[in-house]
């Protein structure tokens, strides 16, 4: 829990970097959803990203690219952005938070449980972000793994067939458990939520292996995996279909 | 921190306000004045704070102040531009019945809005995924998505059908079951639609039984300043409360210096400087049951979440800046969580304090014991054909009510407290919190405004002491409101059970004697805890006949957040076990599960003969000459047209419940029979108090707690119906201590049936009087002979006078007269409503997951006073229902700390999720009733988990024997 005690809204990435760079502690980016709660004993500044231009989404043909500040209600609705896609989008969250979170928020957050994420490490995303370094590109898993910066966007394919299969307390809970499948002429991705800290590609061929789920109240490691097999399966069944 | 200014186009004018940097937009709307931004939650899941942004529905709970400068914000009293008129889209939920307690209905109007400016024409699942982001506790979501489709039908022009009550023909004689007919073709008319059966031995009447529009209905769609938040007082202090990190500890110490020299705070305030004074908090009446086991801050802390210490302070921040200035040294203790552990020997001791009498067995945790028998059970169980014994257990859930707790207290200007407070009992607040604050109750007034829900968690002096306290110590106002956390962990929430039937069968079916034992969990503190494990007693051996009943209970304390009312009070937890108990016997004996309960439940003339033994007011020893007796029952009709709507002949039919399309998938039907109760008899009392304006219109005065039920509306149809004038001839107002006549509160399903019949007794005094005055005026001898109907005083002649006139004669002209009644009442009689609730679900048999894909509950709730509200009750309740069994549920850590005490972690359901609901009100004419009229409130939270278990026997033969029904509780069952 943190409290801002200053607001900064930069309108250049340069200007967003440098503030990002200055003395002390770091001020923490906004990128729109409910993770700011002012309340708590932690001082904090905070970066408003919204006068950057960072929210516009592109066809290049092949591929979509997702601004950053695109909020998750405006992916949902972009036509142009893979059906798959536009349904985590919608799934991520209501209707009055959807619009105020964004996909750089989703991304930066790393939530294991992230429908979304998952739904775009399944359909290869890319990260573009830039930091003191200057600008860079890796793969959503990457940086999920190690990535810290400026998220500017994400890139997914567009083309392919895809399946989600969830399991949660009620048809809009957070899944316990979700699986993506992805299948195009690269070969067939699979992704799942619910198994680890961030949302993972798993290898079609044996979802589970490897994996170390936590337990909670919703699910125990054991449920976990069964149920993961058992989506996985039925992705991979229907996008192999 | 450096102040920012702000600019804004708000609500159409541009607007430069300043504010802090970690000011919220909700924050600094509501600073300005725009009190429909209301707070549900810090994290914006409630949608209470909806706004439009840029015309984009957000929640301003999770937008800064400073991300909203340069944009538009619309809220919705930018639609209020003209007094007494309104929006369509306002109109519509004002038709419809969509707003019960209206706290998230600006939210739902403003979302609207945005949506259908996008969409003149949105679909049902567009309008259902705009309301996913707004929570609402009390409607099911029926009823705002009715009135969105009509306000945008109005909006493009188009004129829809009036909304109105669909009348079915009954199905049955009303005494007697008929057999289901597949081929009786299903009831076609919208879902939002109250369905009502009407009887025969019911008369025509003008107000009760309409479709009225609720009295408080214009200033909730409009935002308007109606709840506890809504006000502004000058030099008002805010308060936050230290709360115990540990499950069970004793304070060593406690240093404020700290707190006390930050700058901004007024008052800290704990055990070391407040009066030990023994208290229960529970709002029951008077005398409280025992043990008073509570002081407003102890030298020990029994819960994760139990308060420590509480700050004033001129800003929020600076009080939470105070709290974590606090040191408290604790001594932890070892901790224990569950019942039937609390319970052995060596447990350990949670009320080991010398000064709390009436607990039981204080060594083993023990805070009642009770027992209850009728004939003799274990001579019936030796002599039986067949026995069984099943052991249940039941969870801990949260009435959740979208506004929290919430509490200013002042001093006015004679030096009197006054206290504004969300609450269900405001009396008993009164008189609970004289002797913690050491003044008088004739100095004490407690106000009720509007209430964002309460569900039972109201029904308790929560929080009212220390807003009370601060405000002594600072002699300046001070408010104080829970966060959603708060709520969670020190709130009231529902009793957890372990609950054992066993049940001896004669071999024709026939019930000769049920044991109930039953251990109740009532956590640290006793508050409820002797009244809702006798309400589960009584419904959990009233529902069926059988000559020999035992109930067996001990309620024992523990350490997990506190439990209390929640509505239902016992009988959800009683009716999961039994009806789960009865469906199971009934399969082993091979007899069809409903006419198993058909030969056993109780009908007109059955004695419920246990009940004057279970009670607040303690057991009855002894043998009464005369017990209470079934009056009224519709249980038939409801079963008719219940298992008509839900088409019950396809749980029979292997291609429906195993479908060949879909091979993981199994799809189940349920039923379970529900039986609830009316008010208190004897002890539940409400009083009224009408007086005639100039204009022939009427004030009403109760001390009834509209909570958004609507009772402020039923009871002024029962007057309005006595007087013979519209409803709106009739201004409610409830419910203030000072102005409002005494009333026990709303619970217990009591305020239909025992306040209107205060408020009809009190209108037929008013009557009196003006019929007598009408004679004189028309030269009538016989006042009895005048009758009141259309604002007018009739004689037998035709001759008229309206009610004007006598108003204007008796107050000013002719031997003045004030024409005003007042009356109270309290009844002998419990009559019980009864309820058919069906469900049917999918199982995917692979994961567990049980989707429940349709609910009907078919309702004898006696006269529907006003169906609208009626049926909005059992719409709202079936869905709190479905989340106690499917969902919702408390998860401790080992410490005992709640690791889900927020909106979605702890999953309620939305709008965008919901089964299909269909609800059935059978009107049966109980003579003790207003009108006929017996309770609803309640009864939607009895059947809904049983139900959904006993259609997961039918789609899969797995039997559960706890709730929730998540899926992996539900995957380990079946592969168990």
């Amino acid at each position: 829990m943190s409290r801002t005690i200053a607001y900064h809204r930069p309108f250049t990435l340069e200007e967003a970097v440098g503030l990002l760079e200055s003395e002390g502690e770091a001020p923490r980016v906004l990128l729109g959803g409910g993770t700011i709660v002012n309340t708590g004993a932690v001082r904090q500044e905070v970066i408003d990203l919204q006068a950057l231009g960072l929210n516009g989404i592109n066809d290049e043909g092949g591929s979509v690219i997702i601004g950053a500040m695109a909020t998750l209600q405006a992916v949902a609705d972009d036509a142009a952005v893979p059906e798959a896609v536009r349904e985590a989008a919608k799934a991520e969250l209501p209707s009055t938070l959807r619009t105020v979170s964004t996909v750089g928020g989703t991304v930066g957050a790393r939530s294991g449980e992230s429908r979304l994420l998952a739904t775009l490490l399944a359909f290869g995303g890319e990260v573009s972000c830039v930091g003191s370094a200057g600008p860079d590109q890796m793969p959503l898993a990457t940086w999920l793994e190690s990535g810290s910066g400026i998220i500017t966007s994400i890139t997914v394919e567009s083309g392919g067939v895809a399946a989600t299969a969830v399991t949660g307390r009620t048809p809009a809970d957070v899944p316990i458990v979700a699986a993506v499948a992805h299948s195009s002429v690269d070969g067939v991705s699979l992704a799942l939520t619910g198994v680890a800290t961030t949302p993972v590609l798993v290898d079609p061929t044996s979802p589970t292996e490897g994996l170390t789920p936590f337990a909670d109240f919703r699910g125990s490691i054991e449920y976990r995996l069964s149920v993961a097999a058992t989506l996985s399966a039925r992705v991979l069944a229907e996008v192999q279909a | 921190m450096s102040r920012i200014d702000i600019t804004l186009e708000l609500n159409g004018s541009t607007t430069t306000m300043g504010c802090e940097p970690h000011e919220s937009l909700r924050s600094v709307l509501r600073r300005s004045g725009l009190v429909s931004v209301r707070f549900g939650s810090g994290t914006g899941e409630t949608g209470s704070a909806g706004v439009l942004l840029d015309g984009v529905l957000v929640s301003a709970d999770v937008v800064l102040a400073a991300q909203a400068h340069g944009h538009a914000v619309t809220t919705v009293e930018s639609l209020n531009v003209t007094t007494g008129d309104m929006h369509p889209i306002q109109w519509a939920f004002v038709a419809t019945g969509a707003m019960q307690s209206g706290f998230n209905a600006p939210a739902m109007v403003l979302g609207a809005l945005a949506l259908i400016e996008r969409n003149p024409d949105p679909s049902e699942d567009e309008i259902r995924d705009m309301l996913s982001g707004i929570l609402d506790r009390e409607t099911g979501y029926v009823k705002p998505v009715e009135a969105i489709k009509r306000a945008a039908a109005v909006m493009r022009g188009e004129t829809p059908e009036p909304f109105g009550v669909e009348i079915l023909d009954a199905m049955t004689d009303g005494r007697n079951g008929i057999p289901h007919d597949p081929s009786s073709p299903v009831i076609d008319v919208p879902r939002s639609y109250p369905r009502l059966v009407p009887s025969r031995d019911v008369p025509t009447m003008n107000v009760v039984g309409k479709p009225e529009v609720k009295v408080d209905a214009v200033k909730l769609a409009k935002g308007n300043p109606a709840f506890t938040d809504d006000i502004e007082i000058r030099d008002m202090l805010y308060a936050k409360v230290l709360r115990s990190p540990h499950a069970h500890a004793r304070i060593i110490s406690i240093d404020d210096a700290a707190a006390r020299a930050l700058p901004g705070v007024r008052a800290v305030i704990h055990h070391e400087n407040i009066e030990r004074v023994k208290y229960a908090s529970g709002g029951q009446s008077y005398p409280n049951p025992r043990p008073h086991d509570q002081v407003s801050f102890d030298n020990k802390v029994r819960h994760v979440g139990d308060r420590v210490a509480a700050v004033a302070a001129d800003t929020i921040e600076i009080a939470e800046d105070a709290i974590g200035l606090i040191q408290v040294e604790y001594e932890v203790l070892p901790a224990i969580f569950d019942e039937n552990l609390a319970m052995v020997d060596g447990a350990p001791v949670i009320h080991d304090e010398d000064d709390t009498s009436d607990i039981t067995d204080q060594q083993r945790n023990i805070v009642h014991k009770i027992l209850a028998e009728r004939g003799d059970v274990s001579a019936a169980f030796s002599k039986a054909p067949k026995t069984y014994e099943q052991t249940f257990r039941v969870h801990q859930v949260q009435p959740a009510p979208i506004e929290p707790h919430i509490s200013i207290a002042w001093l006015d200007s004679d030096e009197r407290m006054v206290i504004r407070t969300a609450t269900q009992v405001p009396f008993h607040t009164r008189r609970m919190i004289a002797p913690l604050l050491g003044m008088p109750i004739k100095d004490i007034r407690v106000i009720k405004p509007r209430i964002g829900g309460g569900f039972g968690a109201k029904q308790e002096m929560l929080i009212e002491d220390i807003a009370a306290h601060l405000a002594i110590a600072t002699r300046q106002p001070v408010r104080l409101e829970l966060t959603r956390e708060e709520e969670f962990v020190s709130s009231r929430t529902r009793h957890p059970h372990t609950i054992t039937f066993s049940t001896a069968v004669d071999h024709d079916g026939t019930l000769l004697a049920q044991n109930m034992r039953l251990i109740g969990n009532t956590g640290p503190y006793g508050t409820h805890g002797y009244t809702v494990q006798t309400v589960a007693g009584l419904r959990g051996l009233t529902s069926y006949n059988a000559k020999n009943k035992r109930f067996d209970c001990d309620v024992v304390y523990t350490n997990i957040p506190v439990p209390g009312a929640y509505r239902g009070y016992g009988a959800p937890q009683a009716l999961f076990a039994l009806e789960s108990h009865m469906e199971d016997i009934a399969d082993d004996l091979g007899i069809d599960a409903i006419e198993f309960r058909r030969k056993n439940w109780v009908k007109v003339g059955d004695e419920l003969d246990i009940a004057p033994h279970l009670g607040e007011q303690g057991v009855a020893e002894e043998e009464l000459d005369e017990y209470p007796k079934v009056s009224s029952n519709g249980i038939e009709e409801c079963m008719a047209q219940g298992q008509r709507a839900i088409q019950w002949h396809r749980r029979d039919d292997p291609g429906w419940t195993a479908p060949a399309e879909r091979p993981h998938i199994r799809r189940g039907i349920g039923f379970a029979f529900c039986m609830h109760g009316t008010a208190i008899p004897f002890l539940d009392m409400g009083g009224c108090s009408i007086k005639i304006n100039d204009d022939g219109s009427f004030n009403m005065l109760v001390g009834a707690t509209d909570l958004g039920t609507g009772a402020d509306t039923v009871l002024g149809q029962i007057a309005a119906e006595v007087l013979g004038v519209p409803l709106d001839d009739i201004k409610v107002y409830s419910s203030d201590t000072d102005m409002t006549p005494f009333d026990t509160g709303a619970y217990a399903s009591s305020t239909t049936y025992i306040s209107g019949t205060a408020a009809m007794k009190a209108a037929q005094a008013v009557r009196e009087q003006i019929k007598e005055r009408a004679a004189k005026m028309l030269g009538i001898e016989e006042p009895c002979t005048i009758e009141l109907k259309d604002k007018r005083a009739y004689a037998p002649d035709g001759n008229s006078v309206s009610l004007e006139d006598i108003a204007l004669d008796s107050l000013h002209l002719d031997e003045q007269h004030q024409i005003m009644g007042t009356a109270s009442f309290v009844s002998p009689d419990c009559p019980p409503p009864f309820a058919a609730q069906f469900a049917e679900i999918e199982v995917d048999i692979d994961t567990g997951q049980i989707t429940v894909t349709k609910l009907v509950m078919a309702v004898d709730c006696g006269v529907a006073i006003n169906p609208v509200t009626a049926s909005g009750q059992v719409e709202g309740g079936m869905i709190q229902a479905l989340g106690y069994g499917h969902c919702e549920e408390y998860a401790l850590d080992e410490t005992g700390k709640m690791v889900n005490a927020s909106f979605g972690p702890y999953k309620i359901y939305r709008a965008d999720e919901m089964p299909e609901t269909e609800v059935y009100l059978i009107q049966t004419m109980e003579d003790s009733g207003p009108f006929g009229a017996k309770a609803i409130a309640e009864i939607p939270k009895d059947g809904v988990a049983p139900a959904i278990r006993n259609a997961l026997v039918n789609a899969t033969g797995t039997r559960m024997h706890a709730i929730p029904f998540t899926p992996e509780r539900v995957w380990a069952a079946m592969n168990s």
